[in-house]
C-alpha cells in the first residue's frame, strides 16, 4: 500500500504539473493526442493548458453562463464538445479554444454530452429528452420524453446510443431514432457503465446496489450491500473487470467464464472516503481511482478482480475526475478546489 | 479539505394561491445578509435578479423495496448534488414545492440520501395556509392535509380576507391538526424572516432548547384586549357574567401584534399557572400578576388600574370581554376602545383525518418494551404517521431521551441530564387516523 505524503507522488506516479481555475471543475478532457487538457467549471469557463508544461494556452470565461454540466472530446481529439446551465452545446477546436458552433437544446439545464466512437455524431440530453446532433452541431433528432429526467447516456456503437432514468434503460438506433430495446428495474438509476465488447450493461443504483444486464442471452443480475450508492463504475478495456465504487472501497467483480455471479469479487481497500472517480487505462487492467478527501491510487488488477496498488498521490480538496491520457503515460485529476494535477505515469 | 458546516435548507409548501411566491420574494428582498439558492418547482414565478434560482421537475422516486420511507426526489438530489459544487455561491436554500407536493419524499430525501444528508441539513417544513379557502382544501385533498401535518411553521395567510371569528376556529382546527407546529397570522407573508428560516426543527440539539415543553399551551384564558394608555387612573367594568370570579394576567408595553401577542400569550400561560391573588370590586388590579376578580356580587364591578407611563396594556382574561360586558373606561369616564382583540379559542373536536395524537406520561419506560412498540408501530403505522417528536425517561439513563421523526425513519439521542426534575415523558405523532387512546395505552404499558 503507497503511503501518501502531502505533495509527493508514488510508485508509477511522478510529479507532471499542477494548475488551477477560479472555480469548481466539472469536468476535464485531454485533445490532440495529449497535447492539451481541458477544464470546464462551475462558473461557466472552459479553459485548456499545455499537457506537459501545464501553461494555459486558451480560456472562454463565458462558455456556458450558470456553469458547465458536462464535457466531451471527439474521437480525433481536436474538438471539444460543452453543455452548459444555460440550455446550449457548444462546439470548440480544441487547438486554440476557437468557437465552432453554438446550439440551443432547451430552456433547462444540459446536463450530458457524448461524441459518438466515429466522432460523426453527438448525443446531449436536458431533462427527459436526448438529441442527436451532427459533428458540426446541427440537430438530427429529439427523443419522445423519457419517464423522468436522463441521469446517464453512452454510445454503444457508433449507430446505438444508451440512456438511463428512473427504472430504466433504453437503446436508440441512431439513424432511426427508434427504440432498441428497453431493460426495466424499478429503481433510480445514477451510473452507467457499458462493457468495450457491447454485452454487459451496468448500473448503479440509488438504493445501492448495482444492477446489471447480458444484452446477449438476456441475462440479468444485482449486486447489493454497498454501504453508499454506487455512483461510480467502470469497464476494462477488455470487458472483463467491473470496478464500483459506492464507499470507500472498490469492489471489482470479474466476468471471467462465468462471472461475477456466485463469485467473491476483489475489494481493493485504502481511501479513507468515498470513491469519486474511477478510469480504467486504455490498454492494460490499470485503475486509477479518486475519493473525496483527495487521493489518487493507480492499481493493477489481475483478471479476478484482485489488485495492487502501483502508485499514488494526494491531491488537495476531492476528486471530480480522472483522466487517462489517450497514450496512458499521464493522468490528470480535477479535484474540488479548483486544482488540476497532472502526473506521468512510469512504464509497467 | 475544509469541511464546512451543513447548508440549512427550508421547504416551503402550500397550495396554489397560498402566498409561496410573495413570501419568496420578501425573504429575497430583505437584508438578511444571507446568500440563498432558490430551488423551485417548473410553475414557480420567482423573480428577483440577485437570488440563485434552479428550476426543479417533481420526480418521485420508490426504491425497488417499495418501502415508503425510501421514496425520495431524485431531481432534488441532482440539483442538490450540483449545487454542493456551487456552495461557495451561497449558505441558505429555500425549496418550493409544488401546491400538489406531498412534503414526505422530499423532507426523506434529505436523511435517505448520504450525499445529501452529509452535504446539507433540513431546518424545517413551513406550510402556507390561505386562510380563505384552506377549509375546502381541506375536505377536497389529501395534499393540503399532509402539508399541514408535516408542517414545522404553519403561516395563516390573507387573514385580512377572513372575519376574526373564522380565523380562530380555523387556527384552533389547523393546531388539532399538527400540535407540533407553531401558527403565524399573517396578510401578505409579512412575517417576520426569524419565524421561517433557522429554526433548526429536525436538528435533536436543538428540537427543546427553545421550548422547555412541545405541547403548544392549551391557553387558560379565552380573551385578550390591548389597550394604547396615558399615564393615569382607569377603571376596569364588568357586569354579570356565566361565572363567579374570573382570571386576568396584565401585561405592560405589549405591541399590538400577532407576534408579541403570541409571545404574551406563552409568557401569561406560566403566570397562570401561579396562585391567583383574589381581587374584589373597588380595588387596584396589580400588572404582570395572575389574579382573580371576585365578580360575586351583582350588578356593575369595577376596579382600578393604575399607568404610570405611556404603555400598551394587554389583558388575558379567563373570559371573552363580550360575556362580561367587561370594558375600560379613563378617569373622565370616556371608554378606551382596545387597539387589537384576539380570542384564544378552547379546544374542540373537529373530524379531520389527519390529528396530533399526544401522550404525557410521568415515570421510567423499559427500553425494550419501548423498542417493540414503537418497531410495532411504526410497522403498522408508519405510512400514516408524518412527523413525530418527543422525549422520553428511560429507566437507568440519567438523561432525558430526544426523538424526531419523519414516517418510518427516526432519530433519537440523549439529552441534558435529568437532574431534580420529575421524570416524565411527551411523545406528539401527526398522522391519519391514529387511534389515541390505544396508542397511549400501549405506551403506558412500556413504562416500568
Amino acid at each position: 500500500m503507497p503511503k501518501l505524503v502531502k505533495n509527493k507522488a508514488h510508485g508509477v506516479l511522478q510529479n507532471g504539473f499542477f494548475a488551477a481555475v477560479d472555480d469548481y471543475p466539472i469536468a476535464g478532457g485531454w485533445g490532440l493526442n495529449g497535447k492539451l487538457f481541458a477544464v470546464g467549471d462551475a462558473s461557466g469557463s472552459v479553459q485548456a493548458f499545455d499537457g506537459t508544461s501545464g501553461r494555459k494556452i486558451w480560456k472562454n470565461s463565458e462558455a456556458h453562463v450558470g456553469g458547465i454540466m458536462s464535457m466531451s472530446v471527439s474521437s480525433n481529439g481536436k474538438q471539444l464538445a460543452s453543455v452548459g446551465q444555460d440550455g446550449q452545446l457548444a462546439l470548440w477546436d480544441f487547438a486554440d479554444g476557437q468557437l465552432q458552433h453554438r446550439t440551443e437544446i432547451g430552456s433547462g439545464w444540459v446536463e450530458h454530452v457524448a461524441w459518438s466512437k466515429s466522432g460523426n455524431h453527438l448525443a446531449v440530453s436536458s431533462g427527459r429528452v436526448v438529441t442527436i446532433l451532427s459533428s458540426s452541431g446541427e440537430k438530427i433528432w429529439s427523443s419522445e420524453s423519457h419517464p423522468s429526467t436522463v441521469s446517464a447516456l453512452e454510445w454503444v456503437t457508433d449507430q446505438e446510443l444508451s440512456t438511463t432514468c428512473y427504472g430504466r434503460v433504453t437503446f436508440f438506433n441512431t439513424s432511426s431514432g427508434k427504440e432498441n430495446e428497453r431493460l426495466e428495474w424499478q429503481g433510480s438509476l445514477v451510473s452507467l457503465a457499458l462493457s468495450p465488447d457491447g454485452n454487459v450493461v451496468a448500473c448503479g443504483s440509488q438504493d445501492k446496489s448495482v444492477h446489471f444486464w447480458r444484452r446477449s442471452n438476456g441475462q440479468d443480475s444485482m449486486m447489493s450491500g454497498y454501504p453508499w450508492k454506487p455512483s461510480e463504475l467502470a469497464f476494462s478495456h477488455d470487458s472483463i473487470l467491473l470496478a464500483t465504487g459506492g464507499g470507500e472501497d472498490i469492489t471489482v467483480w470479474s466476468f471471467e467464464g462465468s462471472g461475477p455471479e456466485g463469485t467473491t469479487p476483489g475489494v481493493l481497500e485504502f481511501h479513507k472516503a468515498p470513491i469519486s472517480s474511477l478510469a480504467f487505462s486504455h490498454h492494460q487492467r490499470h485503475l486509477a481511482s479518486g475519493c473525496r478527501e483527495g487521493g489518487v491510487v493507480v492499481w493493477s488488477l489481475g483478471r479476478r478482480g484482485g489488485g495492487h496498488a502501483l502508485g499514488g498521490a494526494p491531491v488537495n480538496g476531492s476528486v471530480e475526475n480522472v483522466y487517462w491520457r489517450p497514450d496512458c503515460r499521464s493522468l490528470a485529476a480535477i479535484d474540488s478546489e479548483g486544482g488540476i494535477t497532472v502526473w506521468r505515469v512510469k512504464k509497467i | 479539505m475544509n469541511s464546512p458546516s451543513k447548508v440549512p435548507v427550508t421547504i416551503l409548501t402550500g397550495f396554489l394561491g397560498s402566498g409561496k411566491t410573495t413570501l419568496l420574494n420578501r425573504i429575497l428582498s430583505e437584508e438578511h445578509g444571507k446568500r440563498i439558492a432558490v430551488i423551485e418547482n417548473e410553475y414557480g414565478e420567482v423573480g428577483i435578479d440577485q437570488a440563485l434560482v434552479i428550476n426543479a421537475d417533481e420526480e418521485i422516486f420508490e426504491m425497488s423495496n417499495g418501502c415508503i420511507c425510501c421514496t425520495v426526489r431524485g431531481d432534488l438530489i441532482r440539483v442538490l448534488g450540483n449545487l454542493m459544487k456551487r456552495r461557495d455561491k451561497f449558505d441558505y436554500i429555500l425549496l418550493e414545492t409544488t401546491g400538489l407536493a406531498d412534503p414526505g419524499p422530499v423532507a426523506q430525501t434529505f436523511f435517505m440520501d448520504d450525499e445529501i444528508a452529509s452535504e446539507f441539513s433540513l431546518d424545517g417544513i413551513v406550510t402556507l395556509v390561505d386562510a380563505h379557502h384552506i377549509n375546502q382544501q381541506l375536505g377536497r385533498s389529501l395534499e393540503s392535509t399532509e402539508q399541514i401535518a408535516f408542517a414545522d411553521v404553519i403561516l395563516l395567510n390573507k387573514t385580512d380576507l377572513v372575519k376574526a371569528e373564522e380565523l380562530d376556529e380555523l387556527e384552533t382546527r389547523l393546531r388539532e391538526m399538527n400540535r407540533l407546529a407553531r401558527v403565524h397570522r399573517c396578510e401578505r407573508a409579512n412575517v417576520a424572516i426569524s419565524t421561517v428560516l433557522n429554526l433548526e426543527a429536525f436538528n435533536l440539539d436543538q428540537v427543546l432548547a427553545d421550548h422547555p415543553t412541545f405541547l403548544e399551551p392549551e391557553y387558560p384564558f379565552e380573551w385578550t384586549g390591548v389597550y394604547a394608555l396615558s399615564p393615569g387612573s382607569y377603571e376596569l367594568s364588568l357586569d354579570d357574567g356565566p361565572d363567579p370570579t374570573m382570571s386576568l394576567v396584565m401585561l405592560e408595553r405589549l405591541d399590538p401584534n400577532e407576534e408579541a401577542l403570541q409571545q404574551g400569550a406563552e409568557w401569561c400561560v406560566r403566570r397562570y399557572a401561579e396562585p391567583a391573588s383574589k381581587i374584589s370590586p373597588g380595588n387596584i388590579v396589580p400588572i404582570d400578576q395572575h389574579v382573580e376578580l371576585q365578580l360575586q356580587i351583582s350588578g356593575q364591578k369595577s376596579f382600578a388600574i393604575e399607568i404610570d407611563k405611556q404603555t400598551s396594556l394587554a389583558l388575558f382574561a379567563q373570559h371573552t370581554a363580550e360575556e362580561f360586558n367587561l370594558r375600560l373606561g379613563a378617569s373622565d369616564n370616556a371608554e378606551v376602545l382596545p387597539v387589537l382583540e384576539r380570542t384564544w379559542v378552547a379546544q374542540h373536536e373537529h373530524d379531520d383525518e389527519v390529528g396530533s395524537v399526544a401522550i404525557e406520561v410521568d415515570g421510567d419506560v423499559n427500553p425494550n418494551k419501548l423498542n417493540a412498540w414503537l418497531g410495532k408501530l411504526l410497522r403498522e403505522k408508519g405510512i400514516d404517521i408524518f412527523r413525530m417528536k418527543g422525549f422520553l425517561s428511560i429507566a437507568g439513563e440519567s438523561q432525558r431521551f430526544v426523538f424526531q421523526g419523519v414516517h418510518m425513519l427516526f432519530d433519537g439521542q440523549p439529552d441534558r441530564p435529568w437532574g431534580n426534575e420529575p421524570r416524565h415523558n411527551q411523545l406528539v405523532f401527526i398522522g391519519r387516523n391514529l387511534d389515541g387512546n390505544t396508542m397511549k395505552r400501549e405506551f403506558e404499558a412500556c413504562l416500568n
